[in-house]
């Protein structure tokens, strides 16, 4: 409990350091926030452009699409704000300043996180928060405490799933030279994430579900919250799913971590 | 002549570069698969039986996305990223003091590199796209159109690559108006959804818009098989004077923002 506060203490010193040395950049955090929402707003559109086609998707709503939509900005939410400098790691492994990271007497992993903290993320959640109201006014849906705290572990879960995918991604880089095409396609497979795992056959979604468990990141834990009659059981394998799957995500980068030997200079 | 072999060489040397390092290509390869069977399934269930929406056959509506995915890719050369890098840190004076013009030079580069992009993930994915899910294109007059009209397209996404590079002698903020113009630029442009899903009113606003010069003109003369001779050349001209409108545009950009350039020594 100590180690937790002590780390928890450490970070928020970290964080409040580099959000300071960020805001002096007031432009970039403006013009990349309009990024972020851009580039989440075209999913949204898309769906949108969609449904003055068809009344339905695989039997789903518009706005039920919106509401899974929705669980997977929040799901994703924390890889970006928290864990973003894992798309440098390439690049600190490559050029060998990586190996400062040994250095100091806290743990390896949190310590790189926590030298980014992308403030332009949250823009995400915001959009999230904004399209999970819409679409749970719009579905009537009953949010008691039970249910928000249900929301709350799903969510969780999902987020793991999504860093640990994420974690391994870039742990590549302690092996291979260039791992961004390894990130991007790891990045990439969030594609699926946002549609019912009941579009895709059989293989496909065995694949989703035991394999790379994207369903996890938003279809699963959202259907219990839309159609709980419906729901899958294997969604309350899902905090297990998440946890589990983080820890092997920490054992690949620790393998990396003691695998790599810096580059001499 | 000596200039045009200089061009060439660049070309030529950004291809290799390109080429290096296969693994990466590989993992390149099966994101667009991935993307793929996304589209596979997806519109496989929007669909749901229909023989046609708004014209167009589901095997149509696959086959032109999953040509957009892989022209996507195509295009995607990073000379924004590229550029905006040399005018960062000043390298960009080296390319300026040669005696080629700076557009054409980069040009060529990313030229050099769309052809790597072109082996190594198109044309494979391409093929496992016709292999796998057994999609066709309809043969015949089209396939001459096509290559002239994808070339095109590429001279105007690298305009607009060019441009967003070129913002670097004003702000480092690129990420941001990059991934900006790149979703902007590929829901406009129907890539994502064909045009003809769009509705009526927006439709015809996108008709006036360069964006659907990009992705939507070249893609329906590879996939449709209901167009005229005429229908061909109209098609072509628009996007033979969109190109004109952004060289233009662009080449008035860099004259207007080099002015800005201070490099300090070397």
């Amino acid at each position: 409990m100590d180690t937790l506060r002590y780390y928890a203490r450490i970070y928020l010193l970290i964080e409040a350091q580099y959000i300071k040395a960020r805001l002096q950049y007031r432009a970039d955090f403006i013009i990349s926030s309009i990024g972020m929402a851009c580039s989440y707003a075209v999913g949204i559109i898309t769906f949108w452009v969609l449904f003055t086609t068809i009344p339905n998707l695989a039997g789903w709503s518009l706005n039920e699409l919106l509401f899974m939509y929705a669980f997977y900005l929040l799901s994703v939410t924390p890889l970006q704000v928290f864990f973003d400098n894992i798309w440098s790691l390439r690049i600190k492994v490559r050029d060998g300043s990586f190996i400062r990271y040994y250095f100091r007497p806290l743990n390896m992993m949190f310590y790189y996180v926590s030298e980014v903290f992308d403030i332009k993320g949250l823009v995400q959640f915001v959009l999230g928060v904004i399209v999970l109201v819409y679409a749970s006014v719009q579905l009537h849906l009953q949010w008691t405490l039970p249910q928000t705290g249900l929301f709350v572990v799903m969510l969780l879960s999902a987020s793991l799933v999504m860093i640990s995918i994420m974690v391994i991604a870039a742990s590549a880089s302690f092996w291979i030279i260039d791992s961004f095409p390894v990130l991007a396609l790891a990045f990439k497979l969030r594609e699926f994430a946002p549609y019912p795992v009941t579009i895709f056959d059989g293989f496909f979604r065995v694949v989703f579900t035991y394999i790379v468990p994207l369903g996890f990141v938003a279809f699963y834990p959202a259907q219990l919250f839309l159609r709980p009659g419906e729901a899958s059981p294997v969604v309350w394998a899902s905090p297990l799913v998440g946890i589990a799957l983080f820890a092997l995500a920490y054992q690949v980068w620790s393998r990396g971590v003691n695998h790599y030997s810096g580059t001499g200079s | 002549m000596r200039r045009y072999l200089g061009y060439f060489h660049i070309v030529k040397a950004s291809f290799m570069a390109s080429i290096v390092y296969p693994v990466g290509t590989f993992f390149t390869l099966i994101g667009n698969l991935v993307y793929i069977t996304v589209v596979f399934f997806l519109w496989h269930s929007i669909y749901s039986g229909a023989d046609t929406l708004h014209g167009m056959t589901f095997n149509q509506t696959f086959i032109y996305l999953t040509l957009a995915g892989s022209v996507l890719i195509l295009f995607k050369t990073y000379t924004d990223w590229a550029l905006s890098s040399r005018i960062i840190d000043g390298s960009i004076v080296s390319d300026l003091i040669k005696p080629l013009d700076f557009q054409v030079q980069t040009f060529a580069q990313s030229l050099g590199f769309a052809l790597g992009n072109g082996v190594l993930i198109t044309l494979p994915s391409l093929l496992l796209m016709v292999v796998l899910f057994h999609g066709s294109f309809p043969l015949g007059i089209n396939l001459l159109f096509f290559p002239v009209s994808l070339g095109l397209a590429y001279m105007l996404s690298f305009c607009l690559d060019y441009a967003v590079g070129l913002t670097a002698f004003y702000t480092q903020s690129l990420w941001g108006i990059s991934i900006t113009k790149e979703v902007i630029v590929s829901l406009l442009s129907g890539a994502l959804i064909p045009l003809a899903f769009f509705p009526e009113g927006l439709q015809r606003v996108l008709q006036l818009l360069p964006f659907r010069a990009i992705y939507s003109i070249p893609l329906l003369i590879a996939t449709s098989s209901q167009l005229q001779i005429a229908d061909y050349f109209q098609l072509l001209l628009v996007q033979i004077a969109w190109t004109i409108v952004f060289l233009v545009l662009t080449r008035l950009f860099f004259n207007r923002a080099i002015r800005v350039l201070v490099v300090n020594g070397g």
